[in-house]
């Protein structure tokens, strides 16, 4: 099934600030004190719910940020709907600490905050809502409900497997693991009975096909867009003398970067690993994976082709259009343009990295920025109780005409990679994130962060550090004060020390933060998987009943 | 377990490292040596007991220094060691200016009782001792106050334990008389000054017929350690050679910056290793602290010094083999086949290693290196992926989990990587007597004095603590944590075609910890002068 992840991002009344931070913890104290089980009455009454946080941030930057952060199963309105008749009594005081909006929401917001006011808050939450520029997720496809009924499933088969008599023999030992698949199954069928039927598809085919596509579209529009100067020189310029300039070009680039190309004394960082390198392809990957270099440059060599062929399709209908020629004799010309456009891109390429490049060799960066030590404390003393920790995140966008082009662009592409790519949750090689997003508020001139992830934030911060380093830094590296950057994906992270006071300074107190399964991790649901998978099965062969059994 | 790198010479040696001058006369013996050649052992707790600094209280550090000369890591030979550090409160009582102290890094500074921290190290959960932990709470640390700004939690009263130690001095001696006889000169040197030993422990390090040094419960204890590296190709780099004299080469396995373990040296992360500054005056310029890494005005405090974890924990030697004795038989009971399964088997497969060092494969032991010591250039993604061998959950995978967390081979390079920016150099040693009989209680008080050495504390020791060894959920592992350190639970043997799980109880039970700074000589030569 298809997950929705989605904030909400209001700006706070500065004077309401500390009221509205008092309302989230008595909310949070309320939470915790329902029912037997914590948080009962937010896990039934929102049943789509995966993660839900809310936090304020508070800079010297800007006046306060009411962030609502959810994450959950299916589109939006059934969520809000529960939203409604579970939070909204607890919601419309928080609104009212919120500033007026100043803009076509006012009535809404009127509507929503009056004294007695019975409108439901969420038509005013729905119209603020923001979607993630790039966004993440674990357990891909994968609703609460499946990754609850499998935990129980899981704690069953503890169960069953011990044998309560110390001296009596147990059954499931001593017969081979087909065996165990089978005594297991008829054990397990009563008490789970939806074991007998075959579990939905995580990602359905048309989802794929969609999220194929949206790459392919990104990649055809980027390399248009490069193509660009080439194409509008190309109809004039002889193709002898086209090659001719576009290599002196692309030659002068090529200097200048090779004289930029280092790192500016002690802000280099070499790394073995974990980057966005050609290194960090290997021929030990699955022929499968993007990750192995033949399946790289063959699948670069179809898009590029396929580029040529659309656009030059695209391109002479166009032409023909215009200038009234037939589709026969605008073709070649057309494709005359397309090819030499493309070949522009030698220049054109490496032309914006030069650009680049430059702009990053005079940024400066943020080596020590303040941590207010209360706050750092208040982080602190709400992490480290389950098997997951929440960050949240806001940092200032660089400015500048390429700086805006990259982020929206390097976003754009980051997230269509991730969604395409992807899907069985490892970002390089690390798996801890369940749910985690980027979003542009403030009219793009601010990234928010939220991330809902395993263990404690420094492994989580190192495991970015130590195997992420290359696409974090790209997400992130525009954010300033970020460490010193070099290629948009080199360095920048891989200060480690550095990079974690920079993030930590950027977070908000995860003030109320809820989890729908505090025990599991993202690899723990995985595991949770492959053995129901394992037992909808009737039978399995040896080979697999082995693999199978090591999850138990 | 943590003992320091402590087999004794055999047949072959192999080459060890050590730093080229001048930082081998700056920094203490005990960085470069276990001090193997020394098997007798002290470590003294001394509590400052007389006024603050400003009262002048006299320069004991000297009158110490006269007694108990700090070794330098330089090799030569001696017949006694000694090595100091100090605790936070220490180095307050020792005159250091509080702008000085607060240059130090945070852990150090709140100390090991900080109350998020003793629930990421596993000590202290909602205002409660944990298992791990002996009845009552430890008996000793820094006492380290409440940092300004830092607001506790109400509902939780700040730790406090009944002595207050501000330096923990560890002798080492070759015999056990005479490294007593120190101590008392020591003793009475110190009690002019106020200072007082109020804690200690003898430490032994006694190899057996096979020249292995072996922890209570019977294991070979030290064989894997960080192997430091500098760069030979960078003149303020090449820091680190081998006993030859040769460059160190990075150790495919274990190597780690020569930061990761001394402050001031670059680090995993390509800088140099934060540490202490002080003002640059005439003091700190007599005492030739060195300017290097020091921003202007300042001069360097931290170089060629790290900061100590020391934890004592109380091992009970006849619960451990009796619990898995009682294991192994209900293992055999209900699966009659299983007679492979007894006590030592079991105990085996929690520590991760057989009882002399060698590692546990899916076919037998790992073979013995050319050295005839326990093969330690391994990594577990090729050898044993699933845990068939070395389970997954076992001490030394969850201590060092090399490149076994990789998903598959081609990110194994990528995840022993990661997993070496995590390493601690040991310099433990075991205290109390060997049992006699190792299923019977004879009510002695056992343990180790577990002590490591890192440049930062967060990423190296308290990672380990928190994101491996007692991590429920380590290698998608399930609601249990590190057999031999953590609390009574579950532990799972991946076996084929189904696991074993063994009810393990709390076997090891902390005593008392704080975290330390380990000077270097000139920043010792420096401290024991702020109160002339």
């Amino acid at each position: 099934m298809r997950q929705t992840i989605l904030s909400v991002v209001l700006d706070v009344d500065p004077q309401s600030v500390r009221h509205l931070s008092d309302l989230i913890e008595d909310f949070k104290r309320q939470q915790e004190e329902a029912g037997t089980e914590s948080y009962v009455r937010l896990k039934d009454g929102l049943p789509s719910l995966h993660f839900l946080s809310m936090s304020v941030f508070q800079s010297a930057d800007y006046d306060p940020v009411f962030v609502i952060e959810a994450n959950f199963d299916g589109a939006s309105d059934t969520f809000w709907r529960h939203f409604e008749a579970t939070m909204a009594d607890h919601l419309r005081p928080m609104l009212r600490c919120c500033k007026r909006p100043v803009d076509n929401d006012e009535p809404v917001y009127d509507a929503v905050t009056k004294p007695g006011a019975r409108e439901p808050v969420v038509t005013y939450l729905a119209r603020r809502t923001l979607r993630p520029s790039v966004f993440h997720q674990g357990n891909r496809g994968l609703e609460r409900e499946r990754i609850l009924r499998e935990r129980d499933l899981f704690l069953a088969i503890k169960g069953e497997l011990a044998q309560p008599s110390p001296t009596a023999p147990n059954p499931y030992r001593a017969i081979p693991a087909e065996q165990i698949h089978t005594r297991l199954r008829n054990a397990m069928s009563r008490s789970f009975p939806w074991l007998a039927e075959p579990a939905s598809p995580r990602i359905p085919w048309t989802e794929r096909t969609a999220d194929f596509c949206r790459l392919l579209a990104f990649l055809f529009a980027t390399f248009l867009c490069l193509s660009i100067p080439g194409m509008a020189v190309a109809p004039v310029t002889p193709a002898l003398r086209f090659a001719v300039l576009t290599a002196v070009l692309a030659g002068l680039v090529a200097i200048g970067l090779w004289r930029m190309h280092r790192a500016r004394a002690g802000e280099g960082v070499p790394t073995r690993s974990g980057g966005l390198t050609p290194a960090s392809l290997s021929v030990k990957n699955r022929l499968t994976s993007f990750a192995h270099p033949v399946t790289l440059v063959a699948g670069l060599l179809f898009v590029v082709a396929l580029y040529v062929v659309a656009a030059t399709v695209i391109g002479s209908v166009l032409t023909m259009l215009i200038t009234g020629l037939s589709y026969a004799d605008s073709f070649w010309p057309t494709a005359r343009v397309v090819l030499l456009g493309l070949a522009s891109i030698a220049f054109t390429a490496p032309a914006v990295v030069l650009w680049l490049r430059w702009l990053e060799r005079r940024d400066s960066s943020h080596d020590e920025p303040p941590v207010d030590v209360q706050l750092l404390r208040e982080m602190a003393r709400r992490e480290d109780w389950i098997a997951q920790n929440h960050m949240g995140s806001v940092v200032l966008i660089k400015p500048g005409v390429l700086r805006t082009i990259l982020v929206r662009t390097g976003h754009l592409g980051l997230g269509l990679i991730l969604r395409a790519i992807a899907t069985d949750g490892y970002l390089g090689s690390m798996r801890t994130v369940h749910f985690a997003h980027w979003a542009f508020i403030n009219n793009g001139s601010r990234l928010m962060f939220f991330s809902n992830f395993d263990h404690s934030w420094e492994s989580y911060l190192d495991d970015f550090i130590e195997k992420a380093h290359g696409g974090l830094t790209l997400a992130w590296g525009s954010g300033v004060g970020f460490p010193p950057t070099r290629f948009l994906v080199l360095d920048g992270a891989s200060h480690g020390r550095k990079f974690k006071a920079w993030a930590r300074h950027s977070m908000a107190v995860s003030r109320f933060w809820f989890s729908a399964y505090r025990d599991l991790t993202v690899d723990q649901i995985e595991r949770n998987a492959r053995i129901a998978d394992g037992l909808r099965k009737a039978t399995l062969k040896a080979q697999e009943a082995t693999a199978w059994a090591r999850d138990l | 377990m943590g003992a320091g790198s402590v087999t004794a010479s055999t047949v072959k040696e192999r080459l060890s490292w050590r730093l080229k001058p001048p930082h081998d006369q700056q920094t203490q013996g005990i960085v470069v040596s276990g001090f193997s050649g020394l098997p007798a052992g002290k470590a003294l707790f001394l509590h400052c007991d007389g006024p603050d600094a400003d009262a002048g209280q006299g320069p004991w550090l000297r009158t110490l220094m006269r007694v108990a000369p700090i070794a330098a890591s330089d090799g030569k030979p001696e017949k006694r060691a000694a090595a100091i550090a100090f605790t936070w409160t220490g180095l307050q009582k020792a005159g250091l200016s509080p702008e000085a102290l607060a240059t130090f890094a945070a852990p150090f500074r709140e100390g090991m009782y900080q109350e998020d921290r003793l629930r990421r190290l596993g000590d202290k959960i909602k205002n409660e001792w944990q298992e791990p932990v002996i009845d009552g709470g430890p008996l000793w640390s820094g006492n380290v106050p409440v940092s300004d700004g830092d607001t506790p939690d109400p509902e939780s009263a700040r730790v406090t334990t009944r002595t207050t130690v501000h330096a923990l001095l560890l002798l080492y001696g070759e015999a056990v008389a005479d490294v007593q006889a120190w101590s008392d000169e020591i003793e009475q040197a110190l009690a002019p000054h106020s200072v007082k030993i109020v804690h200690h422990l003898a430490l032994d390090l006694q190899f057996d017929q096979d020249g292995i040094g072996r922890e209570h419960f019977g294991f070979a204890d030290g064989v894997s350690q960080p192997i430091p590296f500098g760069d030979p190709n960078v003149a303020s780099e090449d820091t680190v050679v081998l006993s030859d004299g040769k460059p160190a080469p990075r150790d495919p396995w274990h190597g780690v910056p020569l930061g990761e373990i001394l402050l001031g040296h670059t680090n995993a992360h390509a800088e140099k290793a934060p540490g202490p500054i002080v003002r640059d005056d005439e003091r700190a310029r007599a005492a030739k602290l060195p300017l290097q890494g020091a921003p202007e005005g300042f001069l360097n405090l931290g170089l060629n010094g790290s900061y100590m974890v020391v934890r004592e924990l109380r091992q009970y030697v006849a619960r451990f083999w009796q619990s898995l004795d009682d294991n192994a038989a209900r293992i055999r009971a209900h699966d009659p086949s299983a007679t492979h399964v007894t006590a030592d088997w079991l105990a085996e497969r929690i520590v991760g290693r057989n009882i002399d060092g060698h590692l546990l494969c899916p076919r037998g032991l790992l073979a013995a290196d050319e050295y005839r010591q326990p093969q330690n250039g391994f990594g577990f993604a090729k050898l044993d992926p699933h845990g068939q061998g070395c389970p997954l959950g076992s001490h030394v995978r969850r201590a060092n989990p090399r490149d076994g967390l990789a998903q598959n081979l081609a990110s194994a390079p990528a995840l022993l990587d990661a997993v070496n920016n995590h390493r601690i150099l040991r310099r433990g040693r075991k205290y109390g007597p060997t049992p006699t009989d190792s299923r019977i209680d004879d009510g002695a008080e056992r343990g180790l004095l577990f002590i490591c050495l890192n440049a930062d504390i967060a990423r190296q020791f308290e990672f380990i603590q928190q994101t491996w060894l007692l991590n429920k959920n380590f290698a998608t592992l399930y609601d249990e944590t590190d057999p031999l350190m953590g609390p009574k639970g579950r532990f799972t043997i991946p076996e084929q075609p189904l696991r074993r799980i063994v009810e393990v109880q709390t076997f090891i039970q902390l005593a008392g910890g704080e975290y330390f700074f380990l000077p270097s000589l000139p920043a010792l030569n420096y401290l024991s002068g702020l109160q002339d």
